[in-house]
């Protein structure tokens, strides 16, 4: 019995040690391809940012592997399903990691799936996460991209106050953490515009009828609105808000309105409709206006549209370049050590790694019709405390 | 006091929608006795057909024969290959219409693609009513389902072909010794409850949000409705839309959405337990 465990336990640690060394001996060669795991939702509610984040992210890939790929590595992309259960994401990318030798991850997916995945990379492989967040991750080895709520709202409450007269403000969002956390920092950034918080509300995803809410806003008094529902919630209440004739005398913000959502909005909806982001896909920036042009040049005119989402991925690819050119290496410890003060340049302007967050341009837009027409550019926007 | 009159609206507002809504999934299995997991595919189907009417550049009245002409041959196909080999094997037919419901989802994706569409609004602006302003739209909408269901409360009791559908409903060998066609009432009924579902879709189009996957909403309430209201009946089906809607908006407007749509359950299980032909049976 003994023997056969001993034997059992050598031929494991043996197979083991093989596996973790093989990635190792693939850096040493500098013309191997370096495989990266790009995880975006192809599927379920999410879906629907499928097709632009896949986009996305090959036009960085096959920009970054022109000019002569990550320390002279082809990036050599999979892409995996993660529109799925947290569990069921983190097999794939399990699978991915250790089977299939991705040595880098990219991800653009929801925090249920970004905790799976921190949980099972325990900072031993380098992990991109790009799209707006709740904030709070501090998990070593996970570079975060995303806006954090105190980069949306920080600058932008106190401007939309000043320039709307917004001082009555009605929390509405979806009942989980991303709108509760949101809520919870725009309440600082109220009472410190001068303005009071005249109601509070979280509606299931199941909802698709918001009178009630509506009837309480109108009730409330309130001249401002911030908006945390995601997706078909958000077209369906701004939808009904408009019909009610409220959008002349309350304004309106979001943090997570897109162009899809824009577009389901409809022109007629979106009178005095904003939008803060890191990302709009009508930035009349230099840079931005060239990354459209290649975007559609690429892949067509009728390609998914850009949008904040989907966009996040192209630059989850140049961050990854810029920490492991800093670092010089591809391995998770000397990554994170490179990583602080490590700055790219891409279509949303500069960005600056801090705390394993990005400083970053925040965008504000204004919806006219079913575009977004940028109305101020708040430079270089800290991500606020995330690790503590 | 406004505020009183807002909600006395929202509550026939949604009352009457629901009633709408329900409508064709009620005809369908509270007659033939198929539970149609497509029917609010139907419903998306009378949607999109207001956009393309309105991709179109025609006036949004177009959509309500488009939206007819297609339900009809897409219910007689189905009816013709799946549901008339189904009928009185309600499992059966619930297997099958959601598999049915799946292709229907993706063959609008492949179609029209997953991103939401917004369908303008054939009468936009608000009126003033009871001193509140409400939308104009929905005002007509509610006039419009209120007429709707008089008349065909009125031609189930008086014409021959209601009469017809009660015999066959009661007992079909019966009905087809006395030489009615249960085939062709079949397939007619089945037919005007698609198309109803999506009548129900255009009319509603340019108040909620469109996409590939919007039908899933309906199917859910409809169920609830009939559930209360109870199985067969026009009475039923009104009586179930004002008790899901009236609870749905009176417990959102005293708490918040989250304990509304509880209250939604709870009043469903109890039914489901206590009562389950609902409130006004047919039996």
């Amino acid at each position: 019995m003994k023997r056969r465990e001993f034997l059992k336990a050598s031929l494991a640690s043996t197979a083991l040690a093989a596996a973790s060394s093989g990635p190792l001996m693939l850096t040493a060669r500098a013309a191997d391809p370096l495989k990266v795991g790009i995880l975006i939702p192809l599927s379920g509610p999410a879906g629907l940012f499928g097709p632009s984040s896949q986009n996305c992210a090959q036009l960085a890939v096959d920009e970054v592997n022109a000019a002569g790929g990550i320390l002279g590595r082809m990036i050599e992309p999979v892409y995996v399903d993660v529109g799925v259960p947290p569990a069921e994401a983190s097999q794939a990318a399990l699978k991915l990691w250790k089977g299939g030798g991705a040595e880098a991850f990219i991800g653009m997916h929801d925090s249920a799936v970004r905790g799976a995945l921190t949980n099972l990379f325990k900072g031993q492989v380098p992990y991109v996460y790009t799209p707006v967040y709740e904030g709070g991750e501090c998990s070593p080895g996970t570079y975060v991209l995303g806006e954090t709520p105190a980069q949306q709202l920080e600058p932008v409450i106190p401007w939309i106050a000043s320039e709307k007269g917004a001082s009555k403000w009605y929390l509405i969002g979806n009942d989980y953490n991303w709108p509760r956390d949101t809520n919870a920092a725009a309440k600082g950034y109220i009472a410190d515009s001068g303005g009071e918080v005249v109601g509070e509300e979280y509606l299931p995803f199941t909802a698709d009828n918001f009178d009630s809410n509506l009837a309480k806003i109108k009730d409330s008094g309130a001249n401002a609105v911030l908006i945390t529902l995601v997706g078909g919630a958000s077209v369906g209440f701004n939808r009904a808000f408009a019909s009610f004739g409220l959008a002349d005398s309350v304004t309106r913000l979001g943090t997570l309105i897109e162009e899809n959502t824009l577009a389901g909005i409809g022109a007629e909806n979106s009178k005095n409709l904003f939008s803060s982001a890191g990302y709009f896909g009508s930035i009349e920036t230099a840079a931005a206006k060239e990354f459209a042009d290649r975007y559609f040049a690429k892949f067509g005119a009728d390609a998914a549209a850009l949008n904040a989402l989907g966009q996040s991925c192209y630059d989850g690819v140049l961050l990854l370049n810029a920490i492991a050119a800093k670092a010089g290496s591809l391995d998770a410890a000397a990554m994170d050590a490179a990583s602080e003060g490590t700055s790219y340049e891409g279509p949303r302007g500069m960005a600056t790694m801090k705390d394993r967050h990005v400083s970053k341009d925040i965008y504000l837009a204004e919806a006219d019709g079913v575009a977004f027409k940028v109305v101020q550019t708040f430079s270089d926007v800290a991500p606020g405390n995330n690790c503590g | 006091m406004e505020l009183i009159a807002t909600y006395g609206l929202n509550f026939l507002y949604a009352a009457a929608t629901l009633g709408l809504i329900v409508l064709g999934l009620a005809v369908v299995f509270g007659l033939l006795g198929v539970m149609n997991m497509a029917h609010g595919e139907f419903v998306a189907l009378g949607a999109y057909s207001a956009l393309i009417v309105q991709q179109a550049g025609l006036p949004f009245v177009f959509a309500v024969p488009l939206a007819l002409g297609f339900c009809a041959v897409i219910g007689w196909l189905v009816e013709w290959s799946i549901i008339r080999h189904l009928y009185r094997r309600p499992f059966d037919t619930l297997l099958a219409t959601w598999g049915l419901a799946i292709l229907m989802r993706k063959g609008i994706e492949v179609a029209f693609g997953r991103e939401y569409k917004s369908i303008d609004q054939a009468l936009p602006g608000t009126v003033n009513l009871l001193g509140v302003d409400y939308p104009a739209y929905r005002i007509l909408l509610m006039a419009l389902i209120a007429a709707l269901f008089i008349l065909l409360f009125v031609w189930y009791q008086r014409s021959n072909t209601g009469s017809r559908i009660k015999a066959m409903v009661q007992n079909p060998e019966l009905a087809a010794a006395v030489g009615i066609d249960t085939a062709r009432l079949s397939r007619y009924t089945f037919i005007f409850g698609v198309s109803s579902a999506g009548f129900a879709g255009v009319l509603l189009s340019p108040l909620v949000r469109v996409e590939p996957y919007m039908g899933l909403d309906y199917l859910l309430s409809s169920f609830f409705i009939l559930v209360v209201g109870g199985l067969g009946t026009l009475e039923g089906i009104m009586i179930g839309s004002g008790v899901i809607g009236g609870t749905d908006a009176i417990i959102s407007a005293v708490f918040d959405k989250t304990a509304g749509y509880m209250g939604v359950l709870v009043i469903s299980i109890l039914f489901l337990w206590l009562r389950p032909d609902g409130i006004y049976a047919r039996r």
